[in-house]
């Protein structure tokens, strides 16, 4: 069950502690600061006011990365139809399932294990064994880093969301993006550093909690790009304002700002929201401009499948995924519809179908980063929360089975920024349930991510109500070397 | 091993300074037992079937051990099972549930020191969970004592007890109240907090000038504070605080259809109007929770008070429904449903979160799976799983006798038009037949007009045949306007006539509301991990069980005999409304804290449980708790006292020591610069350029998507999918945001770019975004351009004065004058753009015609928004 107390938007929770965040007891704390003082430095609270803003930051390490693009499959696509082949399992289908199962949904579940319907090969130089139902992506396969051992373990949507998009399965933490940004800024000062393109349809699992800003100061929070025209709204200045009537206008409102700002100095949400006007002012023109598709080619835009119903939405938000990245955003993640991958039933249609909306334009990004010298320095996500189980739920048919909740087991790919390519990594049982080899979780592969943009997981910190908080929260992430390149 | 006595100075929960000079090892009750209620209980104790056969809820059952032998051997962490099972990442299984290093420390070190507990535990655990002492103890469930009120030396800075007890918090400090805000900032802080609009410039130049010259600065602040709270639009302003606790919507959510709720405006109307009245608070949750068990008129024919009160029971009808559509899942959907409706009840009135008891007990708070059903059966009679009723279903007429007595003797006047137009359309198609007949060969008259008097199913092959022949003699009631028009006019006439004297019934309306089904109680069964497909045993109604250990509370019947439904929510609200009840009173003081403050005394006003945060003065939340009780439970004796305070009408402080020693400001010893609230923005906006409607209750003021998909307030006119021509809102466009339809799925753009929240279901805490899609709204939306030019047009029409102008702009907006300074800068900015925009040829005339605005006027009018987008509009300090 997902337990939440009145959950209400997302902004700014600067004052606010997650009460969950915290499982040790006040004295328990003091004991354990006593204990060993590096667990928690403990600190003098912090008498300086912090500016807090998106300029670019040098990070400690060595970057490899930049840039990151997440597709975010939102519902957990099938990695037995699509990443995982078990081809054993052959043998088995419609029998008994032998093992133990973790089911979610009690009431449709079975133990008849399903094998995939669908035929897998192996692709490229490398041999990455893909399904048939994913042909685009097969033929990035020399690219791709494949993970067939995720694992978060929590078995509904909202908490694993949570586990990979914020690092625990608690409400009100910062997500990824929002961190990305506070650790390194941005490099463009024309664009919000961390943007959510959003699917036409519902929001995801979740909803605005997904690029929340958690108790991160509120200029980390991702900027919501609407899924049709007008991608962002109010854009254009009115016609008599247009040029230096509102840059005028913007100077006074900035002096007015200013006096205003003069009787509370340090205040941060008078400050956030100055900003704001001046990257809105600029947004203008930049977000307009980064935002029109016309200015690519045609054939740029047929490679992601903008002519074609079924990819032109998705396509158009990848290619506009592109088009910031290269304009100097820090994170973008590009969202498909509320529950989309959920194969609960109807798989046999309904998995194919979402296929055909992501896997041109997700493998059309990739070649074309790739093509452009940019996938180096940009890390491609693709995954969702959880994948499927090995056994059929909703029995009645096949035309209505489908696959339960795993988050015990399932897969994800990467692409670029530093990631090994043409990489198989780990393995599930030989029933695709659990991870078995070389287990990923979403702390190590949290831990991973930032090693790639030059920061350590346990040293970028957020100093909130004098303890130190970061992304992966004293989980034992590790830096998963297997699949550095 | 490090010194373990250390002077550490930590931050809990946010704020409190704690000074913990010596670090004492674990205790299991207070630090260890809540690691393992989170991780470990479910398997190793409270299902039926323990793993491993180890019992981890009492220490002594770790001791005894399990099939892997004991678990703990005091004082070597490294040789106990239970240490090294959660060192290696063994336990728990699912490796996200692991506990964190601080916490495998707290175990280490509680096994270290020992494995003591602080007290013999019982010999052994009933079927329920064990409620512990600590839980037992927990601050929010000890009864509400009126503490003693403080001494303050200084009794010149006391204006009410709120004062002493916050001062003497702040002393152990060293620290003071910050001084007295100004007046016009404090009247303009009033203004916002209590009724949402930004003061008439008259009253705020009255106020000021009292303050001046009367001198007696308690006596006319507390006149004003009085005044400000009998006004109509308070109601409106707080209501809004409590419809976001319930969850308030004008759609059902659920699924994507996310059909309209053409009734619960009612709902919404009820609470604005006990706001207003300061309906005892006690009243005000009964009726919300059982408004139709107190009714005594029957259904059918409501009496107006009892048709109040079960508006008031819209409160129950609040939580996402999707059982009137298509849902894949239809019991699913309907118990979805009531554990909302459980979750709104809990977190409003008890502050505590529930839900997570609905598949296993609670991870955190003394709350059994058991417990949750128990409060689920108070509401089983009422939403009744197994015989539900769909929305349309729960509607209530407000249709009395009389007014079923006047629709049936109109509906027999009706009928009678009826009768007479089916008489004449009769006489037509047999005419008209014959006239077509006539033109055939007599021959087949006689099987032509037995085709015709048949029905089209039971003809003849041979009468079909013949009327396939001559399709011209298929006249019917359809078809007969083709044949004779005069005919077909004639009859629509009539029915227009039917029409016209139906439409004089009285019109028939409808109650949003929660009944029982006189005479069935069905039963409640604890679900099996939350599944509707796996009942276990039957529960009977209770309240919480850790709630009665602490305090001796009603409990609640099965079944009432006296009344004709169950009376188990009426049970409930008596208990809830107890004034031994240790929870009620302090959430909504809370509550109405916080609104006022932008903090609360407990800064988790939907959990005071043991995961929510501890009170900074649990002393004054319990001092103001017992004033309510006492009071009647009149909120506006609340309201008096806390904006009455010293502590209300401090400046906003920048004193650097302050900021030092309380960064959080959690002692309250400065106000706290704020952001308006999304429905104070635009009401705000509207009120500043001369047009808010201030009619007040009725259905909502609809919300459509204008062409570029934003949702705008109009009425929806689609023609084939696309937007249609404008319908005239006749002005409804500029009523208060309270009255704006809130569908969960087409949030009003200006009040979702200010932090409104979706409703899902309810909230207990808004935020406060700073987003640059808010800076381009003010900037460029089409909503700003022209509330700006409504204010500038006002502003034009007050004085031909430019600077006489700027005066009232800055009155009005910021409510203080101008600066010299500023009133230069703005009378140069002014004139920069007039000169600009007189460049332009719209602002030029063309054909002798005056421009449609003048360039004058458009300057100002920038000014007007450049004001409205600025901080000090946007905040209150």
């Amino acid at each position: 069950m997902n337990e939440s107390t009145a959950e209400c938007n997302s902004g700014s929770r600067r004052h606010f502690l997650a009460s969950g965040a915290m499982n040790v007891s006040g004295v328990a704390l003091a004991w354990l600061l006593a204990q060993n003082r590096s667990l928690a430095e403990v600190k003098k609270p912090d008498l300086q006011q912090r500016v807090h803003d998106t300029t670019p930051k040098v990070p400690p390490g060595e970057p490899k990365a930049r840039a990151m693009i997440s597709l975010w499959m939102q519902g957990g696509p099938s990695h037995h139809d699509l990443f995982d082949p078990k081809p054993e399992m052959a043998k088995h289908d419609g029998k008994e399932f032998p093992g133990e199962i973790k089911y979610d949904n009690a009431a449709q579940s079975s133990s008849k294990v399903f094998h995939s319907p669908w035929k897998f090969q192996p692709h490229g130089q490398s041999g990455i064994e893909l399904s048939e139902l994913i042909p685009h992506t097969a033929s990035i396969a020399d690219d791709i880093c494949l993970i067939r051992s995720m694992h978060t373990g929590v078995n509904n949507h909202g908490q694993s969301i949570r586990a990979l998009q914020s690092g625990r399965t608690v409400e009100g933490r910062p997500s990824l993006g929002s961190w990305l940004t506070y650790g390194l800024g941005s490099e463009s000062d024309s664009l919000p550093a961390f943007m959510s393109l959003i699917d036409p349809g519902q929001l995801p699992v979740l909803g605005v909690e997904n690029w929340s800003n958690g108790w991160l100061p509120s200029i980390y929070q991702g900027t919501v790009v609407r899924p049709t025209e007008p991608r962002i709204l109010d854009l254009t200045p009115p016609a008599h304002l247009k040029g230096n009537a509102q840059r005028r206008a913007l100077e006074y409102l900035e002096q007015l700002n200013a006096n205003h700002l003069a009787a509370y100095p340090g205040s941060l949400d008078l400050q956030a929201r100055i900003a704001s006007y001046q990257l809105a002012a600029r947004m203008q023109t930049s977000a307009t401009e980064a935002l029109d598709l016309s200015q690519e080619s045609k054939k740029t835009q047929e490679m992601y499948g903008l002519h074609e119903k079924a990819t032109a939405d998705y396509g158009s938000r990848c290619l506009i995924a592109r088009r910031l990245i290269e304009r100097g955003v820090r994170f973008v993640q590009v969202y498909t519809a509320n529950q989309l991958w959920d194969s609960h039933g109807s798989i046999i249609t309904r998995l194919p179908a979402a296929c055909q909306k992501v896997d041109r334009p997700s493998a059309a990004l990739v070649k074309d980063l790739k093509q452009r010298g940019l996938l180096d320095t940009t890390v491609v996500h693709w995954g969702g929360e959880m994948g499927r189980l090995p056994v059929v739920q909703n029995d009645a048919g096949k035309a209505k089975i489908g696959r339960d909740h795993n988050t015990y087991g399932f897969s994800m790919w990467l692409a670029g920024g530093g990631f090994k390519a043409g990489h198989v990594h780990g393995k599930t049982d030989e029933w695709g349930h659990k991870a078995v080899e070389d287990v990923v979780n979403h702390y190590d592969y949290h831990a991973t991510l930032l090693h790639l943009f030059g920061l350590d997981h346990e040293k970028l910190v957020f100093n909130r109500s004098n303890r130190d908080q970061t992304l992966t929260d004293g989980q034992p992430g590790q830096v998963v070397d297997g699949i550095l390149a | 091993m490090l010194r373990t006595t250390w002077p550490i100075l930590v931050v809990l929960f946010g704020t409190v300074l704690l000074r913990a000079e010596s670090a004492a090892p674990p205790k299991f009750e207070t630090d260890v037992r809540a690691i393992l209620k989170t991780h470990c209980f479910q398997c190793h104790g409270e299902e039926p079937e323990v793993q491993g056969n180890l019992d981890l809820r009492l220490v002594r059952f770790m001791h005894r051990g399990g099939d892997s032998g004991t678990a703990v051997v005091p004082g070597k962490p490294e040789e106990s099972i239970l240490y090294q099972r959660l060192r290696d990442g063994e336990m728990p299984p699912d490796e996200s549930k692991q506990i964190s290093r601080d916490e495998l420390q707290v175990i280490r070190g509680w096994i270290l020191a020992g494995a003591k507990t602080l007290r013999p535990e019982p010999e052994s655990l009933g079927a329920e969970a064990h409620i512990t002492e600590e839980e037992r103890t927990h601050w929010s469930l000890q009864p509400i004592q009126r503490p003693t009120i403080p001494d303050v030396i200084n009794r010149n800075l006391v204006a009410n007890p709120v004062d002493a007890f916050l001062l003497k918090e702040l002393r152990k400090h060293d620290l003071e109240f910050s001084p007295t805000a100004p007046p016009q900032k404090l009247f303009r802080r009033l203004s916002l907090d209590l009724i949402g609009l930004p003061p008439k410039r008259d009253s705020l130049n009255r106020f000021v000038q009292t303050l001046a010259s009367d001198g007696s600065d308690e006596k006319a602040w507390s006149d004003t504070v009085d005044t400000m709270l009998e006004l109509p639009q308070y109601g409106e302003r707080w209501a809004r605080h409590w419809l976001d606790v319930a969850g308030y919507a004008d759609s059902e959510g659920y699924t994507d259809a996310d059909s309209e709720r053409p009734d619960a405006w009612r709902y919404r109307d009820y609470v604005i109007n006990a706001f207003n009245m300061d309906m005892p608070f006690d009243q005000f949750i009964t009726e919300q929770l059982a408004g139709d068990e107190m009714i005594t008129s029957p259904l059918d024919n409501l009496s107006a008070i009892d048709a109040k009160r079960l508006a008031a029971t819209g409160f129950l009808r609040m939580a996402p429904d999707g059982t009137g559509g298509a849902v894949a899942d239809k019991l699913q959907a309907r118990h979805d449903t009531m554990a909302d409706t459980i979750r709104i009840v809990a977190s409003s009135f008890l502050g505590l979160t529930v839900g997570c008891a609905q598949c296993h007990d609670h991870r955190y708070d003394p709350i059994s799976q058991a417990d949750y059903y128990r409060l689920r059966a108070i509401f089983q009679p009422a939403f009744d799983p197994e015989q539900w009723r769909v929305p349309s279903k729960r509607r209530v007429s407000l249709y009395t006798d009389q007014d079923r007595e006047r629709a049936a003797e109109i509906e027999v006047d009706a009928k009678k038009v009826d009768a007479q137009r089916a008489a004449e359309q009769k006489q037509f198609i047999a005419a008209t037949f014959e006239k077509q007949l006539k033109e055939l060969p007599e021959s087949v008259h006689e099987l032509a007009r037995a085709a015709h008097a048949t029905e089209a199913g039971k003809r003849t092959p041979e009468q079909k045949q013949l009327l396939k022949k001559h399709p011209n003699l298929n006249v019917t009631s359809s078809s007969l306007y083709l044949y004779d028009r005069k005919a077909a006019d004639e009859l629509k006439k009539l029915a227009a006539k039917a029409s016209e004297i139906r439409a004089t019934k009285p019109k028939e309306e409808f109650i949003r509301a929660i009944t029982e089904k006189p005479g069935r109680v069905p039963a409640t069964h604890l679900l099996f991990r939350g599944d509707p497909g796996q009942p276990r045993q039957e529960l009977k109604p209770g309240g919480l069980s850790v709630v009665s250990l602490t305090s001796k509370l009603p409990e609640i019947p099965v079944d009432n005999g006296e009344l004709p439904t169950s009376g188990r929510r009426l049970a409930f609200a008596k208990r809830l409304t107890d004034p031994q009840h240790p929870l009620t009173a302090r959430v909504i003081v809370n509550r109405v804290w916080r609104q006022h403050f932008g903090r609360g005394l407990v800064e988790t006003p939907g959990d005071f449980g043991i995961q929510g945060m501890r009170p900074s003065h649990p002393e004054l939340l319990d001092w103001l708790s017992a004033e309510l009780i006492e009071s009647g439970w009149s909120l506006k004796h609340l309201h008096r006292l806390i904006l009455k305070s010293r502590a209300w009408r401090q400046a906003v402080s920048t004193d650097a020591t302050r900021q030092r020693v309380d960064p959080d400001n959690t002692l309250f010893g400065s106000a706290r610069l704020r952001r308006l609230d999304a429905e104070v923005v635009r009401d705000c906006i509207l009120d500043i350029s001369g047009r808010l409607n201030t009619r007040a209750s009725g259905p909502p003021v609809p919300v459509m998507a204008d062409r570029v998909g934003r949702f705008v307030i109009g009425k929806e006119n689609l023609n084939a999918g696309r937007p249609g021509s404008v319908i005239d809102l006749k002005g409804a466009q500029y009523r208060r945001s309270v009255y704006i339809q809130m569908r969960r799925s087409r949030p009003l753009a200006v009040l979702e770019a200010f932090d409104q929240p979706p409703m899902s279901p309810n909230c207990d805490k808004r935020n406060s975004s700073t987003a640059s899609t808010q800076s381009l709204l003010m900037m460029n939306s089409e909503l700003l351009l022209t509330y700006s030019r409504h204010f500038a047009e006002r502003l034009s029409q007050l004085d031909q004065d430019p600077s006489a102008r700027i005066d009232a702009a800055w009155q009005t907006v910021y409510c203080r004058y101008p600066t010299e300074s500023e009133r230069t800068a703005t009378l140069k900015f002014i004139d920069e753009q007039q000169s600009v925009f007189e460049q332009q040829a719209a602002y030029r005339a063309s054909d002798g015609k005056p421009p449609a605005r003048s360039a004058e006027l458009e300057a100002l009018a920038v000014m007007c928004q450049m004001l409205m987008g600025s901080n000090e509009f946007l905040y209150v300090d």
